[in-house]
């Protein structure tokens, strides 16, 4: 069951609603993020890759951990960061489903780290400037993280794009596999517009040329060139995820659930 | 434990009691040197609150500051306090006291640098901790703790940590 | 002089070293003596630099196996507060066995040379992380349990006669408190929470306690390069020393938690101003550090693994950077 219908009308409470689906779309992206980073930790090609994904997977979490509180707290349910990470069903999850891809290896991650990282500093930049207070706050805090993030990713890029023949293959696959998910993060619904047009949110139509000439210009300096295709996937903004996020979802919430009326 | 009497305590003296509050990170640093401490009010009636930011959003710290902040403020016989967490405006390094960038210097860890608001690429050349030269290169941008890079001494070879300039 | 730039040009006087090859020995032990520090560009006996250097490899190891076992929860920390606190403490791991590996370097050593000899197991790593993390609880027992040993042990550190290494673990210390800190408060929660938490506390504290006793290493009759390291001042206290200062810190914080430490034998000791505990089963300690605890082979292989499949991402990153030295030197100088 999904919370969100970009089809449904505007009612006078539906603009506080539609506030709260816009900082779980923002803090699902971030929690799943988080939890698919971290699973480097430990398992990093060297000790400096350890430190630094699990410092991005961190940053993620803590935004992701004040957009989830603020979308609770909008919503007015009760509802707090821990009711909505661990106790929605896959339905009810709202992120892009470049989020939610497995893992995959070094050259994927660094080609969604590109993309991700470019695609939240157009964001954060941007929102800075929201009417909403909180939602500028977070985005003030984010875009200083992501900065180093997508400078991170850059850094990557240019080494596996123009290191040996191996990890220029690896990073042309990764980014083979990312990119019919990449344009999901640039769709416009009628929520997203009306709040653009308040001032409250930034339409990701509006990120898309900047995020790509970011990205193409790393690209180039790295010998590689973005893949062409006309595969799209999407639907993550509706609930609709691939097959993947089930199982991060089950791992993810299984404990909490398991003792529902605990505190840990 | 005696109550205080809410109108014999100046606000200032509440404050000193909040500020005196160590980082549980870098616990040479109190929360007043870090620039994370952001208010104290008193209120008439003795409640107190007591306004903090965090320096990264994923911080792990807060729920550790907000427990040592209300015991602090318990030990001194104040029960009705409250920790507020604010984003904005988002913390800088430049928050950071002269008297805190010294501790961190004596601690081993190269102070923050002015911040450059254009890039984070650009970090200047640090000097050494240790012996004070200029001779030093990255070794990781990403260090133990999110706030920290880790760099190494070419002169003296310390390895040193740098709390990075944000 | 608060600000790096302020920082009068650098001192170098200190590159002369202060001990001379010829008498070195003399001269070695009279700083030692003296509580002195030996600086990397010192000249130093090659026992003491190699069984430093072995030393500080063993405890960047530690920090790096022990990753695992706590990495394991990451993705399934039951709030997403503590999930950010346990990931900010592997990454703090992760950033001790970085920083130690860098203060091995100090002393000549390559780590990428320390890592084959991890790898091959010619070196090895603290026995403590070969026991498995079967459940949530044992975030909490690792982290007030084989933290808190951790602390006892490395304090001492703090003043060893090594410069870098000393420095190093001042730093270390205080971030492994907090991480004690985390541990205790993840047991106190749990401990007072549901019939069902509390027994998952108290079955992670006892299958944790007697390992983390093992962690001081073998009694002090059965150590044989304790009188060195005595000697040259990186070791201070006995291993018996140690566990005893442990049992003794350790005993009133389980009473806090309304835990049991699961030892029959363990009482305060009036005459001895100590606590009392049962004699350690040090088999168990030989097995493990022969390769036979439960979670040896498991460690290894994912350590090799992780190294053997990140092999191509460091080999990009040479090249690359042998590229672009490459560009840099042919550019016309501008
Ligand atoms: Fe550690
Ligand atoms: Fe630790
Ligand atoms: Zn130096």
């Amino acid at each position: 069951m999904t919370e969100l219908s970009a089809s449904s009308g505007h009612l006078s409470d539906s603009a506080h609603a539609d506030k709260s689906v816009y900082a779980l779309r923002l803090g699902d992206d971030a929690l799943i993020y988080a939890q698919r980073l971290a699973e480097w930790i430990a398992s990093a090609p060297q000790l400096e890759e350890d430190v630094a994904l699990g410092n991005i997977a961190l940053d993620q979490l803590g935004q992701a951990r004040s957009l989830l509180r603020y979308a609770g707290a909008v919503e007015g349910a009760g509802r707090d960061e821990d009711a909505l990470a661990y106790f929605r069903d896959e339905r009810d999850f709202l992120n892009a489903q470049i989020f939610e891809l497995a893992r995959g290896d070094f050259g994927f991650t660094i080609a969604r780290m590109l993309v991700v990282s470019a695609y939240q500093w157009e964001l954060y930049s941007r929102l800075q400037a929201s009417t909403d207070e909180t939602l500028a706050a977070v985005a003030a805090k984010a875009v200083k993280e992501v900065d180093y993030h997508r400078d991170h990713a850059t850094q990557w890029t240019l080494r596996l794009g123009d290191g040996t023949d191996e990890s220029h293959a690896r990073m042309l696959a990764g980014l083979d596999l990312l990119w019919p998910y990449v344009p999901e993060l640039f769709e416009t619904d009628e929520l997203v517009t009306t709040l653009a047009t308040d001032g409250i949110a930034v339409d990701p139509a509006a990120l898309e040329a900047p995020t790509l000439a970011y990205v193409d210009a790393v690209l180039t300096e790295a010998t590689l060139t973005r893949p062409v295709t006309e595969v799209r996937h999407t639907g993550g903004r509706r609930g609709l995820h691939t097959e993947q996020m089930g199982f991060l979802l089950a791992e993810m919430q299984h404990l909490a659930r398991s003792d529902p009326g605990a505190r840990w | 434990m005696t109550a205080v009497p809410a109108a014999a305590i100046s606000a200032d003296e509440v404050r000193s009691i909040v500020a005196a509050v160590l980082d549980p990170e870098v616990p040479v640093l109190t929360i007043d040197d870090l620039g994370i401490l952001r208010d104290v009010t008193v209120d008439a009636s003795g409640h107190v609150e007591v306004t903090i930011t965090p320096t990264y959003s994923g911080c792990p710290a807060m729920e550790a500051i907000t427990a040592d902040v209300t015991q602090a403020l318990g030990d001194k016989g104040f029960r009705d306090v409250r920790v507020r967490l604010v984003l904005a405006p988002a913390w800088t390094t430049d928050w950071m006291s002269d008297a805190g960038k010294q501790k961190l210097l004596d601690y081993g860890i190269a102070p923050p640098q002015p911040r450059d608001d254009t890039t984070v690429r650009l970090t200047l050349s640090l000097r050494c901790p240790q012996c004070g030269s200029p001779d030093t290169r990255e070794l990781s941008r990403f260090g133990s703790t999110a706030c920290k890079a880790l760099w190494v001494c070419n002169a003296c070879r310390e390895p040193f940590d740098h709390f990075k300039a944000i | 002089m608060y600000g790096s730039d302020f920082t009068p040009p650098g001192d170098t006087s200190d590159d002369t070293p202060r001990i001379e090859a010829t008498d070195l020995d003399a001269q070695f032990q009279a700083i030692i003596d003296s509580d002195g520090k030996i600086e990397p560009r010192d000249a130093m006996p090659e026992a003491y630099r190699k069984g430093l250097i072995r030393q500080i490899a063993q405890h960047a190891h530690s920090e790096i196996i022990g990753m695992q076992p706590e990495g394991n929860w990451i993705s399934r920390a039951p709030s997403l507060c503590r999930k950010a606190i346990l990931m900010a403490k592997v990454q703090d791991e992760a950033g001790h066995g970085l920083y130690l590996y860098a203060a091995a370097e100090t002393l000549g050593a390559d780590r990428a040379d320390l890592l084959d000899l991890l790898h091959s197991g010619r070196q090895k790593y603290s026995s403590i992380f070969n026991y498995p993390t079967l459940t949530w609880a044992d975030m909490g027992a690792i982290g007030w349990l084989v933290d808190g040993a951790a602390i006892v042990n490395q304090v001492p550190l703090c003043r060893c006669s090594y410069g870098p290494y000393a420095r190093a673990m001042v730093r270390v210390c205080k971030e492994e408190s907090f991480h004690q800190r985390q541990g205790f408060e993840i047991l106190n929660t749990l401990s007072h929470g549901t019939t069902a938490q509390h027994a998952m506390a108290q079955d992670a504290v006892n299958r944790w306690w007697w390992p983390s006793l093992m962690m001081f290493g073998p009694p002090d009759d059965a150590s044989p390069n304790s009188a060195q390291s005595m000697a040259w001042g990186i070791k201070r206290f006995s291993n018996d020393d140690l566990r005893q200062r442990f049992v003794d810190m350790t005993v009133p914080q389980a009473e806090a938690l309304g835990l049991r430490l699961p030892d029959p034998g363990l009482r305060w000791n009036e005459e001895r101003g100590h606590h009392d505990f049962s004699p350690i089963d040090f088999t168990e300690l030989f097995e493990v550090i022969k390769g036979n605890g439960p979670c040896n082979k498991s460690r290894m292989e994912h350590r090799r693994g992780a190294h053997e499949e990140g092999a191509w991402v460091r080999e990009a990153a040479a090249a690359y950077a042998d590229k672009a030295a490459a560009r840099a030197a042919e550019a016309p100088a501008a």
